[in-house]
């Protein structure tokens, strides 16, 4: 079963060459310093990721854990090529995100709580749209279509209009859209936001299956228990930066935290508090009365 | 860019506008019930649009059997009326003369017009007192006059003739009308008094009317009903184009948006200029449909009650060939249209905002639609070089079947108007390159915010938006200063305008908005090989340049009198020196800081050399006064951006400049005169009766050829590409050579 996992995904992996820092053999993203800044009117030059850096691995799922506004949705933007790197690199299976993005494009599937689907389509337009995008030929299409919409239990909806589906068949049909070309790398970002109980938890299900064939999965939450059950690697992001990386063992083990809640805001008060204490301007010595 | 991408995107946005009951309604629905419904409409208001009787008070009307009948019963006499049945719409209020003594409250020019500003009458038609007595006198001194006439000088006769006053609200168009017509029966009726006066003076009534006046329409079967769809098919081509294309852009950027579809898409393989055609051809098609089914729903219902109305005889069905023009100019119209509306939306962040950006456009095309109906204005250079405006009035001379008249017209307003849609594709394009407006936040804009952003946040070069505000504030304070500078002497103008109006903007705008103005302004020593280049391409291509003025003006030869202008300027400067400074070394230094520096730089921020180059090039050349100077400054300003961009350096830009101007100058002294002084001359150019010296045609290809070797040596040069040229660069590559199955 191992061994036939392992075949599926080698596939897909290259062996990728980058100068300044050398990913090692089957790394599938290698993220190095990415940093991605805003201009603001306000407040001049604004850090969205300050220098962010990891690796991800074929038949992994690796987490991104973080608050609100932490940069894990830019980071995931970056990797789908949707944002441009300020600074950094950061490369999909070899391709890198800058100049290769139309590569990169093909090499992932992208899903997040911005990814609609149109509501003027059925469910089978839509996923055979996207197919026909990333260059699958019509029955090759056909058949994957027919294999994911019965094991995504969807030939339901298979005719329903995007305006009249339910957030549930929402999430199905763009789960169909994102994995209609098979891609080596898949991108989940807050997935499970706005679902209910039934529905978030089939699509962990789904998600986790995938993990199975071998797929590399960047999954960002701010649930502590997605990414507990969920994920091999943990990165704990605050601010644009990674405070912690590393599997749930690991970092309970390091931290010496008994769970990944404790530890979490632990480590984000931690950095707060570091972040403060760097604003609060010199006070003026003041001449000691003798 | 894969054809099969944009031919999906294309396929499935059609479809999707299809299923939108919005889209349908406007490009289906709305043409094919809005002209019937007019039509209706129009026949049901006719019933209620009959003339209306006009109210006139008449004072002292003259009740004399000498005179002809003014008035019969309560109504002007019939015969004053060319259709006596139009009489009784003059509804007449007879008022006797008031007794002189009674006060200037009687005065009858107040009272009148009190009246009519009470709204009891139209106009008042004022008769004196002594008209009737004025008139006795004047008819027996003319036939006292005759009689003197017949038998030789007699005693002086009293010839002044008697004076009706009319009183009208001229501001009021009842009253223009009323005025008209009670102009048109006082008329007749004095030449009712004429032709009584000649038959008494015992002249024959032809002789206050010696000749007859014959009006012979040589238009041709056909003309006029050309002439009248002329002025109302291409307006109604052209506004309805920008309707089509107004909601289906809307829908299909903000729209998507706002429905969170636009991030799925632009995480697929589909590249964005993939996107950008995909979405540009589907308003493009809906924009022209809209404009098509209009046009032949009106030509339909148009057709149909123009039978029903055969008091409208020079209107008719439209002219068959019309339709095969319209649909010629409606393809580059839409494309402007739906490029300029697919760029606007994609900056909207919801539907809502969509058309708040787009009002702006339809406010700005409309005067441009309209201007060509207004009396006067015809297809013209001028004219033609205006967007919209100049396809309107090709297209009404086409119409027209002014073939010929049109026919020079042809390649301006097709570069005009291609010109704007492939300046709007790019924009489109660079909307969709562009994270700050795809994931634009709402952000409170503040002035002050902004301008410290731009002090603040400097980069090392200008950015696009920089470079394109410089191109246009160095046009408008030129076009601002051509109505102050003193042309008569040229050597001033010339200074100035150089000075303050093309180099002080660029270089203060470098030195405010820029970190580095070295890297901006190109100031960097370029190689001397490179230098010298320059000077042999600005003498190698010099002669070609020569016949291209030659070409130019042949095709638009300059009016008459600027052209005397012009050489009048130039009679004025006489010293070479001077001459070589104002003409050719100054806009050397300072046109090259401006157009190949800032805004050279600024432009290249898009990551495309060329389009950096053309669109430099085309400011370059909007800043020459004349339209016949700007092609050929265009078509250098091109060369002078490429060789900026090989070497790096502004330096050979510069040269190649002066070099050129100076040449230019030289050989504006030549005379036949001084030509057979050196004979060396005749070996180079010969004389032309018109165009002055001209060179010889071996001279011309051999130069030229010199030419394109010494650009091909430019480009073989390696170039500093900018952080933005390298990416893109890298992008493309990976496109070119990288075909997924």
């Amino acid at each position: 079963m191992l061994r036939d996992r392992g075949r599926r995904y080698k596939r897909h992996i290259r062996y990728v060459w980058v100068p300044q820092d050398k990913p090692c053999w089957g790394t599938m993203i290698h993220v190095r310093h990415l940093t991605k800044h805003y201009a603001d009117l306000k407040r001049g030059k604004i850090f969205a990721l300050g220098g962010v850096s990891f690796d991800a691995l074929p038949g992994q799922i690796y987490g991104l854990l973080g608050p609100n506004g932490a940069g894990k949705t830019t980071v995931l933007r970056i990797l789908s090529t949707v944002l441009r790197p300020s600074q950094g690199s950061a490369s999909v299976n070899g391709y890198d995100v800058a100049t290769q993005p139309s590569m990169v494009r093909h090499q992932i599937g992208f899903m997040s709580a911005n990814t609609a689907v149109y509501d003027r389509m059925t469910a089978w337009e839509m996923v055979e749209y996207f197919g026909r995008l990333y260059g699958l030929a019509a029955e090759p299409l056909r058949a994957r279509m027919e294999d994911l919409f019965t094991r995504l239990q969807m030939n339901e909806i298979r005719d329903v209009l995007g305006a009249k589906m339910s957030t549930g068949m929402k999430q199905k049909v763009s789960i169909a859209r994102a994995i209609v070309h098979d891609p080596p790398v898949l991108i989940f970002d807050e997935a499970t936001s706005g679902l209910d109980v039934l529905v978030a938890r089939a699509l962990l299900k789904t998600v986790a299956e995938l993990r199975d064939h071998g797929k590399c999965i960047v999954f960002s939450t701010h649930i502590m228990r997605e990414a507990e059950k969920l994920c091999d690697r943990i990165a704990i992001m605050h601010r644009g930066h990674i405070l912690a990386e590393g599997s749930l063992g690991e970092l309970c083990d390091r931290h010496e935290e008994r769970d990944l809640e404790e530890l979490f805001f632990r480590l984000i008060l931690r950095h707060d508090e570091t972040h403060e204490a760097d604003r609060v301007p010199s006070q003026p010595v003041l001449s000691q009365p003798s | 860019m894969k054809w099969s991408n944009i031919r999906l995107i294309l396929v499935r946005e059609i479809r999707d506008q299809l299923r939108d009951r919005r889209t349908l309604f406007m490009i289906a629905v709305l043409p094919l019930v809005l002209y019937p419904l007019l039509g209706m409409s129009f026949f049901q208001i006719a019933q209620f649009m009959r003339e209306h009787a006009i109210r006139v008070l008449v004072v002292g009307a003259p009740d004399n059997p000498a005179l002809p009948p003014l008035v019969e019963k309560d109504r002007f006499a019939n015969n004053l009326f060319a259709d006596p049945a139009t009489a009784q719409l003059l509804q007449l209020t007879l008022r006797p003369l008031e007794s002189p003594d009674r006060g200037a409250e009687h005065d009858p020019l107040a009272r009148a017009r009190r009246e009519m500003q009470q709204g009891n009458y139209e106009v008042v038609v004022y008769f004196p007192s002594n008209f009737v007595s004025q008139f006795g006198r004047f008819h027996r001194s003319l036939l006292q006059h005759q009689g003197a006439a017949d038998e030789g000088p007699g005693p002086e006769s009293d010839l002044t003739i008697p004076r009706v006053e009319i009183f009208p609200n001229l501001s009021k168009d009842a009253s223009k009308a009323a005025h008209r017509r009670v102009a048109d029966v006082l008329d007749r009726w004095r030449e009712e008094i004429g032709r009584q006066n000649l038959k008494d003076s015992q002249l024959p009534a032809t002789a206050a009317k010696p000749f007859e006046i014959t009006t012979l329409d040589v238009a041709e079967e056909g003309q006029h009903k050309a002439a009248a769809w002329s002025k109302i098919l291409p307006f109604v081509l052209l506004i309805w184009a920008l309707t089509g294309a107004f909601y289906p852009a809307i829908d299909l950027c903000a729209g998507e948006k706002e429905r969170g579809t636009l991030e799925t898409l632009l995480s697929s393989p589909a590249e964005r200029i993939e996107i950008v055609w995909g979405k540009l051809l589907t308003i493009m098609i809906f924009s022209m449909a809209t404009a098509i089914l209009n046009l032949a729903s009106l030509a339909i219902t148009g057709s149909f009650i123009l039978s029903q109305l055969p008091q409208l005889p020079e209107f008719g069905p439209p002219p068959g060939l019309a339709i095969v023009w319209l649909l010629t100019a409606l393809v580059p119209v839409s494309a402007l249209f739906s490029a300029l509306c697919l760029a606007l939306a994609a900056f909207a962040r919801s539907t809502k905002e969509g058309q708040y950006y787009l009002m702006p456009l339809v406010l700005i095309t409309m005067p441009l639609t309209i201007l060509p109906m207004s009396p006067g204005v015809e297809l013209s250079l001028g004219n033609s070089l205006i967007p919209v405006t100049g396809v309107v009035l090709l297209l009404r001379a086409m119409l027209e079947g002014n073939y010929m008249t049109a026919l020079p017209f042809i390649p301006p307003v097709v570069a005009v108007t291609l010109g704007c849609c492939w300046l709007a594709i790019r924009w489109a394009t660079n909307q969709f390159n562009s994270e700050a407006v795809l994931f634009r936040e709402s952000e409170r804009w503040d002035v002050g915010l902004w301008v410290k952003h731009l002090l603040r946040d400097r980069e090392a070069t200008p950015s696009f938006g920089e470079a394109m505000f410089c191109g246009v504030l160095i046009l408008m304070i030129r076009f601002f200063m051509s109505f102050s500078l003193d042309v008569g002497n040229l050597a001033t103008a010339a200074a100035v305008t150089q000075l303050v109006v093309v180099a002080t903007p660029a270089l203060l705008m470098t030195v405010m908005l820029t970190r580095s103005p070295a890297q901006t302004l190109l100031l960097r020593r370029p190689p001397l090989a490179a230098a010298l280049g320059a000077v042999l391409l600005a003498v190698a291509l010099h002669p070609a340049i020569n016949v291209l003025h030659v070409v130019v003006n042949y095709l638009y030869p300059l009016d008459g009198r600027l052209a005397e202008q012009l050489k009048a300027m130039s009679a004025g400067l006489d010293n070479m020196w001077v001459m070589v400074l104002v003409l050719a070394v100054l806009p050397g230094i300072c046109e090259e800081l401006a157009f190949r520096g800032f805004i050279l730089s600024g432009f290249r921020r898009l990551g495309h050399k060329w389009t950096a180059i053309v669109l430099s090039s085309i400011f370059f050349g909007a800043s020459h006064a004349l339209f016949q100077q700007s092609l050929i400054a265009c078509l250098l300003g091109a060369v002078l951006g490429f060789l900026a961009i090989q070497s790096g350096s502004l330096l050979p830009g510069v040269l190649f400049h002066i070099v050129h101007n100076v040449l230019a100058l030289l050989v504006s002294q030549v005379t036949p005169a001084l030509a057979d002084e050196h004979h060396w001359l005749h070996w180079l150019m010969r004389s032309a009766s018109d165009e002055g010296q001209l060179y010889h045609w071996p001279v011309v290809v051999g130069s030229l050829l010199a030419g394109i070797a010494i650009l091909a040596w430019f480009h073989r040069l390696p170039y500093a590409r900018t952080p933005e040229e390298s990416l893109q660069e890298a992008i493309e590559h990976q496109s070119a050579h990288w075909m997924p199955n």
